[in-house]
């Protein structure tokens, strides 16, 4: 129905303009066309990623041409406009053949399902990748999506600062008091810093992971909100950041504060692994270690993931899906290493990830949330939730506003 | 007239705030391309670099295809901006200097076409482009500016309705035709207008990035500005390389701005005193 | 002879020629499109439904955030065209005076507005940040403790503006070239009649630039409205949603949450605002703006329907 109201509205466009009849070209167009021109499939490929892994990008594709005759993949990069180019694409029925993908919800309904394309390749194929990513690929049953590299969060720290403070380094072990002890320590002890920073407008995507360190979601299965984002746990936690915020040890940064803890104003932060190339850069004397928990229970984590999807209006699924192979192989994995953490166990264990003390909690991170399934797969309009919970997660961190912590929660769960 | 000594002072006074105002950000944006990107975000900041890295332009240069990028943005800066002056005077002469039937309707049509904003008619337009075979080609960036857009039309209108009204009587008399008079009477008393429409229409398309995004593919026809935002990742953006194509996305329009200050004036009987 | 005559009543209609097949082929139809798609519940990949004027209904009725972003937006556009304007006519004015050098001041105002709106807001928000920010730190050197520009919601419209007086450049050149094509003889005039500066720029400049006033204003009430990059990069629409301007409430219904329709709806509701705007701004123009083209002897053949009062 949606083609067909479409392209009424396209003709009721075009009559109005094409008396004549000479847009008679139109139809197929050549934009994307069937994608079929001296003999190669054309399969358009669109990633996220920035300028500088571009270069890199373009020759792996390249590298694929090369050991391919009858397909040619052209490599479409948007960086941070991604998504506004897909959402354009997916509106305009217009998408690319592959692409980039995370937000699964959001997309999936312009999406082709892989399950019976993963099936064919065999019980190995599946298994190799790490279970829990699996998860974050799919919607409604079925997968989505292929994992190319995931992130998860993890505590950072900075030696120096510790040193100057003359405390021990953190350990995955840490709990939460032990973090404001130490927060308290080097705001005291090293003038003009803080001990610790989160971000004053914390995407609540990122920030259950809080909640289901200390037991409790945004929603429960059923989506329900009411005694859950406003349970005790859930305020036990919000209360304990405003707390830290409040006596002066932890600063609510506008960003993701990367910043503030490269410049070295910060001694501890919790964030993914997208900074660790940026802080090895400057040089940044630094550790990483699991989260902290709250005592009774293992940290969780929540999981940024990336993978690799297939548009349901792809006219060459067969070439696409062959191009996802590729690209989520082995080979393409251990390439992408200082781009995205690899997904496959082989490679981890191939290439000692586990062995780089940077890198190892991520994955450690990772084994340890793996039952958890973010709202976002189960909340229906998520989007606009996010939203309103941003909002009130901000009324509680920001300097300006500093609600109570109970209040803001209960008014925000009955939404 | 002479100014006096008081005055002069006084606007130098003026102009040296407004300039601090303006040039303070930019300053410190051009310092802070020549740094590290640790030194970029230290505090508290410093507004010198340790070392003046001018490596950090040409590695930026070099990040991605910037010279195809500069390619395709001269053709559609270019482009668009011949497009728009012809068209813009043409359409603006006739809603200024004639009176027709529907003209006051049409008129309210064209300011209309302003005030829906792109979000919403993009993904319409995107698709009629992609029924003209237009996709991943520079034609959707170019050829809609050859039949005039709203903004400077209007500009366009408002600049020839300040013109006396007698101004066309004597040539009328004279004999020559509608368009006679549009070339050989308006134009040349038109000419600093038409250097301004081209120079702030210059400046839109060259830092344009949204339509480029929306409908080209390959990165063999990107623009500038399209490969400037690609600084900006998804969690993290690589500053300094953004800022150094920043200030070298500068100078063209810079230069273009200080020649066309003088056509601007030049056009009229002097400068006032 | 009869020929003639028909031809001569075509001729303005070959003028704006170019503009009329430019908005048949390319303007209209996205038009319509919207303007249906606002009556749907289009989401972005899955069948369109039919609402009627439902999205109209919502907004007028259960979206809070509807009427919240309108006064945001309306706020900004009653601070910041008003001051714009002021402000660049003011600079028009310093860069007409006829003192050495100030052809480089000239280009000084001209350069912000060349920064691509990316970097400028990323150097903002640099310059604005509350704890470790270029502003507050030299603020600080002189003692003062300054606002967290971007965290408080007292502050944040007022650091938006700041922002985004940064690009006056553009108004201030129109001003300019306007000014300068100014008739010397008008001024020479002027001077020797006595009149001081202030008032040949009050009974001479000022009515003479009307047509270009009325054009800025009206751009920049438009532009006001539809203000989207600078916000989303600077603030993100907040601190606490005081910066949630409309049109980033358009766009984030449309590219956030993918309610295409809604999107849509948003953006008409828009637009009859900025019109009855315009139209009330034209109509009251017909009092305050001259234009030499209707002024003197010449008989006025029946300009403008709408500024009918005006003789």
């Amino acid at each position: 129905m949606r083609k067909k109201l479409v392209a009424m509205l396209i003709l009721a466009m075009t009559g109005t303009m094409f008396l004549g009849g000479c847009g008679s070209d139109g139809g197929s167009g050549s934009g994307g066309g069937d994608g079929k021109s001296g003999g190669k499939v054309k399969i358009r490929f669109a990633s996220w990623d920035e300028a500088e892994d571009v270069d890199a990008q373009q020759a792996a594709v390249d590298k694929f041409n090369d050991a391919h005759d009858d397909i040619e993949v052209t490599l479409e990069a948007y960086g941070g406009e991604f998504d506004t180019k897909i959402s354009a694409g997916m509106g305009s029925n217009d998408m690319p053949d592959v692409m980039y993908m995370w937000n699964y919800p959001a997309y999936s309904q312009g999406l082709e399902p892989l399950d019976t394309y993963i099936e064919k390749e065999g019980e190995d194929y599946k298994k190799n990748f790490y279970d829990t990513l699996w998860n974050y690929n799919s919607y409604d049953g079925s997968t989505y999506g292929i994992p190319i590299g995931f992130t998860t969060h993890a505590l950072f720290y900075n030696k120096d600062i510790f040193a100057e403070a003359g405390i021990d380094e953190p350990t995955n072990d840490w709990t939460w008091e032990d973090v404001q002890a130490a927060s308290k320590t080097i705001t005291e002890k090293c003038e003009g810093k803080k001990g610790f920073s989160f971000q004053m407008k914390p995407d609540p995507y990122d920030y259950e992971m809080y909640l289901w360190s200390n037991g409790t979601a945004y929603v429960d299965a059923e989506g329900t909100l009411e005694g859950n984002l406003n349970s005790d746990k859930a305020k036990e936690v919000f209360q304990m950041f405003q707390d830290m915020e409040k006596e002066g040890s932890a600063v609510a940064t506008e960003k993701s504060g990367t910043d503030e803890f490269r410049a070295g104003n910060t001694g501890m932060y919790v964030y993914g692994s997208w900074s660790i190339n940026t802080l090895k850069e400057d040089g940044v004397n630094f550790g990483v270690v699991n989260i902290p928990s709250f005592g009774s229970q293992p940290s969780i984590s929540i999981l940024s993931s990336s993978g690799i999807s297939m548009s349901k209006d792809s006219k060459n699924k067969e070439a696409a899906w062959e191009f996802i192979k590729f690209w989520t192989s082995e080979e393409m994995n251990k390439e992408r290493i200082g781009m995205e953490l690899p997904v496959l166990y082989s490679v981890v264990e191939s290439e000692g990830i586990m062995e780089q003390p940077e890198y190892a909690p991520f994955y450690t991170m990772l084994e340890q949330s793996s039952d958890y399934t973010p709202s976002s797969f189960i909340y229906g309009s998520w989007s606009e939730l996010s939203e309103n919970l941003s909002l009130s997660f901000e009324r509680v961190f920001n300097p300006s506003a500093m609600e109570n912590v109970s209040d803001v929660l209960d008014e925000a769960a009955q939404q | 007239m002479k100014m006096s000594k008081i005055s002069k002072t006084i606007i130098y006074i003026l102009l040296g705030i407004m300039a601090l105002y303006f040039l303070s950000p930019f300053v410190y944006m051009l310092f802070t391309a020549f740094k590290t990107e640790a030194e970029a975000v230290a505090y508290p900041p410093k507004l010198f670099p340790a070392k003046w890295l001018w490596q950090n332009f040409a590695d930026a240069w070099n990040a991605q295809p910037f010279g195809t990028f500069l390619w395709n943005s001269l053709l559609v800066t270019v482009g668009t901006t011949l497009g728009q002056v012809i068209s813009c005077s043409l359409v603006a002469y006739g809603f200024a200097r004639f009176n027709f039937k529907g003209k006051n309707v049409l008129f309210m049509v064209l300011l209309s076409t302003m005030m829906i904003p792109w979000d919403v008619t993009m993904i319409p337009q995107y698709m009629e482009f992609k029924m003209f075979g237009w996709i991943n080609t520079l034609k959707p960036l170019i050829i809609p500016a050859w039949f005039g857009s709203a903004y400077y039309i209007f500009l366009m209108r408002q600049f020839l309705m300040g013109i006396p009204k007698d101004f066309e009587e004597a040539a009328r008399i004279d004999g020559a035709n509608a368009f006679q008079i549009y070339w050989k009477i308006f134009m040349p008393i038109l000419k600093p207008s038409l250097i301004l429409v081209g120079v702030l229409n210059m400046i839109s398309v060259w830092n344009d990035y949204l339509g480029p995004l929306i409908f080209l593919q390959d990165r063999s026809k990107y623009t500038l500005a399209l490969g400037l935002a690609a600084f900006k990742g998804v969690h993290e953006t690589q500053i300094i390389p953004m800022l150094c194509i920043t200030i070298i996305m500068i100078i063209p329009p810079i230069i273009i701005f200080i020649i066309a200050q003088k056509y601007i004036v030049e056009g009229t009987s002097g400068s006032i005193k | 002879m009869k020929q003639k005559r028909i031809s001569r009543k075509a001729i303005p209609y070959l003028f704006i020629l170019p503009w009329i097949i430019g908005f048949l082929v390319f303007t209209i139809g996205p038009l319509i499109f919207s303007l249906v798609m606002s009556f749907f519940d289009w989401p972005l990949a899955a069948d369109p439904k039919f609402v009627g004027f439902g999205n109209y209904i919502e907004m007028f009725t259960s979206d809070k955030q509807f009427s919240k972003s309108l006064i945001i937006s309306l706020k900004y556009a009653a601070i910041f065209v008003p001051l714009n304007m002021i402000i660049a006519l003011f600079l028009a004015m310093l860069i007409t005076q006829p003192v050495r050098g100030v052809k480089i001041f000239r280009t000084i105002f001209y350069i912000p507005t060349v920064i691509s709106g990316v970097a400028v807001s990323i150097l903002w928000g640099w310059i604005l940040n509350g704890d470790y920010g270029v502003l507050n730190y030299l603020l600080s050197l002189l003692g003062i403790e300054g606002p967290k520009w971007l965290v408080d919601p007292a502050w944040a419209i007022l650091a938006v503006i700041i922002a985004s007086a940064f690009g006056v450049g553009s108004m201030m050149l129109i001003f300019y070239t306007d000014i300068k094509n100014i008739p010397i003889d008008v001024y020479e005039a002027a001077t020797i009649d006595g009149a001081n500066p202030a008032r040949q720029f009050f009974s001479i400049t000022l009515p003479i630039i009307t047509p270009t006033i009325l054009f800025n204003l009206i751009t920049s009430i438009i532009s006001s409205f539809q203000q989207v990059t600078l916000v989303m990069l600077l603030t993100g629409g907040g601190p606490l949603k005081s910066t949630y301007f409309y049109g980033l409430y358009t766009y984030n219904n449309a590219f956030k949450h993918h309610k295409l329709g809604y999107a849509s709806a948003n953006a008409w509701v828009m637009f009859l605002i900025i019109l009855v705007l315009t139209a009330l701004v034209f109509k009251s123009s017909s009092a305050w703006v001259f234009y030499e083209s209707e002024a003197g002897g010449v008989a006025k053949k029946g300009k403008k329907s709408k500024r009918g009062g005006k003789r």
